[in-house]
């Protein structure tokens, strides 16, 4: 199913009297086409979960409008909408038994019993559970209730699937082993997905769009790939990536990029204050190159080592350059010079903080 | 220990058995004095200057035993200290609960007792079986009687207030204006004295005149002539009985205690429920909305088993208080408990024979109500525990 979100807007009133209203969610606009998993992504307080509920029909938007295909569900009840919702704690009825949990959708659609435990099964076998039917949900590990969880959303054959934090009550290794199985859940099922999530990791590995938000505004929405490479502005380069991009304060003279004294790159723009944003991994090691960092330490990973260095024009107060293991670097060097590829370089006007592209 | 004075060798006189015997004796009581008072200086004067590392290492050094007499005190009293604690309470419980419970148990067996001498003529059964058989020489309604309506009142008042507090406590749970207000109002019979609540009861169902000339039918047979109906004697003797031999039931009145108790007990069932209902996570009732659940659904298949323990406790609660059912019928039918005590309960059949004097059958009908709860109670918890969903 393609959801369409037209100018969404959410705004919840002042708890007290006077205050200002929240604004959670502000003239969002996406298109999302049928069968894509869609990420959220966002710091905490970003309206992305006010978002998720008001795409589930749980909390109703201020303005703005819903479709799915082409029937408008703003004001339809969540129950009509044919969503399936996992929340970010499950909401797993502990009274019941994971067989019970599962059915409970198909009960109040009053489907017969056959067909009902038929499409239970057919659910828990998905998300490989079926050997647990019989347990109720606080003998079961966090993954297995949040299997139970998406099993009890997708039984209904829902035409969206939202998922609220799936994987933020999971210890880590749980969360790699269950972001790829809920991408091959909906490889499977073909189902449009959105889920929402504050890591960035997350996000980047498993979705097919994704959409950045801060503060209720969208910031950006594309691939995952091109909103690394393309960053539309310093909130979303900073966002995305681990180790995170260094940020230099810099300005343009003359069409040439200046961090400190040193020129970095050529520009078209006119002469302004700038961010420049280099991602870890741009930077080329040279004897003769453009950027000067004194050396803190260098960490050895293996597959990379990674340069640790300071630098006075840094916003933050470590720089990282990640460079191949078999690059030699002259040993107890106390600065390194580094050439720095052109398309691992964004500038990031100092006043709006948007790209200068 | 006592410091026992020397009396041998060193002194010159050798005094009788007698003498020495009482001799002896002053000392020791000397002693046992002399050594509190040691113990209690000890224990203040420890309080001044007790080093603890010091105590410690005289406690390792000397292996324990050599500790002074006040730190021995002190260490002591800690160790036992909470009894200090509990001792008002179980004073108090020892004679006034356990001690009467204990004499029940023991003087319901003697035949004849008689409460001002202590005088009795026989140990036995007897009582309990002349409680049973209705053979008493008394008037009025015999224990079976009792027992039934008691057992009637509570089988039909307890669930159905039960009920009736988890319908309200949903309602109020899903209102938002005004909640505080009807919570208030609710909770308010909760602090309004029984027998006056009895006595409004009764003039809701009185009848007030006589046959020729009525004053008022009361406020209920008002309702039921507005329904074209005939108004029933709820209160008086002249009230509708059906007979099945032995046992009489008086159906009339029995609504009139049915509706009492089950109003009475609404106000803390609402309390209980509707509190354990606030506490449920919201996220249920949204993940239901989702799912399509019918508010029907949602009463029956999430809150009432996310509330099931509540429910279990104040069904339990309630039957053990209903068992022991006593102020409202005395409210609403008089201290005769209606016509001849036809609407007494156990504890008014236990009351009855407590204010005529014979303790016998007010002890053995007390231990049988003791027994019948206890049975109940059990049955209750086995029942309940089997469907009942701990969180």
């Amino acid at each position: 199913m393609r959801i369409s979100i037209q100018h969404l807007t959410k705004i919840f009133p002042s708890r007290t009297k006077g205050g200002a209203a929240v604004h959670a969610v502000e003239d969002m606009c996406i298109e999302i086409p049928s069968g894509k998993l869609v990420g959220l992504l966002g710091p905490s307080g970003c309206g992305k979960s006010t978002t998720l509920f008001m795409l589930s029909g749980l909390e109703s938007p201020s303005s703005g409008k819903i479709l799915f295909d082409d029937q408008d569900v703003t004001t339809l009840a969540a129950e009509k909408r044919g969503i399936g919702l996992v929340f970010q704690n499950y909401a797993l009825y502990p009274h019941m038994t994971v067989e019970q949990n599962i059915r409970f959708p198909l009960d109040n659609m009053r489907i017969k019993k056959e067909e009902g435990n038929a499409r239970a099964l057919d659910a828990a076998r998905l998300v490989q559970i079926e050997d647990l039917m019989a347990r109720k949900p606080n003998e079961l590990s966090g993954g297995q209730q949040q299997r139970v969880a998406i099993a009890r959303a997708l039984v209904k054959m829902p035409n969206v699937l939202l998922l609220d934090e799936p994987l933020s009550n999971l210890d880590a290794r749980l969360r790699l082993q269950t972001r790829e199985e809920i991408k091959r859940i909906q490889r499977e099922t073909g189902i449009t997905t959105v889920f929402v999530t504050h890591d960035q990791e997350e996000a980047m590995s498993i979705c097919d769009i994704m959409v950045v938000m801060k503060l209720g505004v969208v910031q950006q929405i594309g691939e995952p790939q091109s909103i690394y490479d393309d960053p539309n502005n310093l909130f979303v380069a900073n966002f995305l990536g681990t180790p995170p991009i260094n940020i230099f304060k810099g300005r343009i003279e003359g069409g040439r990029v200046y961090i400190g004294g040193e020129v970095v790159a050529q520009t078209n723009y006119d002469d302004r204050e700038v961010y420049v944003g280099i991602r870890p991994e741009g930077f080329i090691y040279d004897a003769e190159g453009a950027l000067t960092l004194p050396v803190d330490h260098i960490e050895v990973m293996g597959r990379d080592k990674s340069v640790v260095a300071t630098h006075e024009s840094s916003t933050k107060p470590t720089v990282r350059c990640i460079i191949d293991s078999d690059v030699m670097l002259p040993a107890g060097a106390t600065e390194l010079k580094f050439n720095i590829k052109p398309y691992k370089l964004f500038l990031f006007d100092a006043e709006t903080e948007e790209r200068l592209r | 220990m006592a410091n026992k004075k020397d009396v041998g060798p060193s002194t010159p006189k050798r005094h009788n058995r007698f003498v020495r015997y009482w001799i002896n004796l002053g000392a020791r009581i000397k002693g046992w004095f002399v050594d509190k008072w040691t113990a209690i200086k000890d224990f203040f004067g420890g309080f001044r200057n007790r080093n603890p590392k010091q105590v410690e290492a005289d406690l390792v050094l000397n292996d324990g035993p050599q500790l002074t007499r006040g730190e021995k005190f002190r260490r002591g009293m800690k160790a036992q200290s909470g009894w200090l604690f509990v001792a008002p309470a179980l004073i108090l419980m020892l004679v006034f609960t356990f001690w009467p419970i204990l004499a029940a148990f023991i003087n319901a067996f003697k035949q004849n007792y008689n409460s001002l001498s202590g005088t009795y003529e026989g140990i036995g059964f007897e009582n309990f079986v002349r409680v049973i058989r209705g053979d008493t020489g008394t008037g009025g309604a015999s224990f079976n009687q009792c027992l039934v309506n008691t057992l009637l009142f509570t089988i039909i008042s307890v669930p159905l207030s039960t009920l009736l507090a988890l319908i309200i406590s949903v309602a109020l749970n899903s209102i938002k204006a005004l909640q505080k207000a009807y919570q208030t109002i609710l909770f308010l019979p909760y602090l309004t004295n029984s027998l006056a609540m009895g006595a409004v009861f009764a003039t809701f169902f009185t009848i007030i005149g006589t046959e020729k000339n009525i004053e008022t039918v009361g406020l209920v047979n008002n309702v039921l002539q507005g329904l074209g109906l005939a108004p029933v004697e709820w209160i008086k003797a002249s009230s509708p009985v059906w007979n099945l031999g032995a046992i009489k039931i008086p159906w009339a009145k029995y609504i009139v205690v049915i509706v009492y108790e089950v109003w009475s007990g609404l106000p803390f069932k609402i309390l209980i429920l509707f509190s354990a209902m606030q506490s449920i996570n919201k996220q249920y009732y949204d993940a239901a909305k989702v799912d399509g659940a019918s508010r029907n659904t949602i009463l029956w298949r999430i809150t009432a088993p996310m509330v099931s323990p509540q429910i279990s406790y104040l069904l339990v609660t309630g039957i053990m208080g209903g068992m022991k059912q006593y102020t409202a019928i005395v409210g609403i039918f008089g201290e005769q408990m209606g016509t001849n005590y036809d609407m007494g309960t156990v504890v008014g059949y236990i009351y009855r024979y407590v204010d005529n004097g014979q303790y016998g059958y007010a002890f053995a009908g007390s231990i049988l109500l003791f027994l019948i709860i206890m049975v109940i109670t059990w049955i209750n918890n086995k029942v309940t525990k089997k469907h009942t969903t701990y969180r």
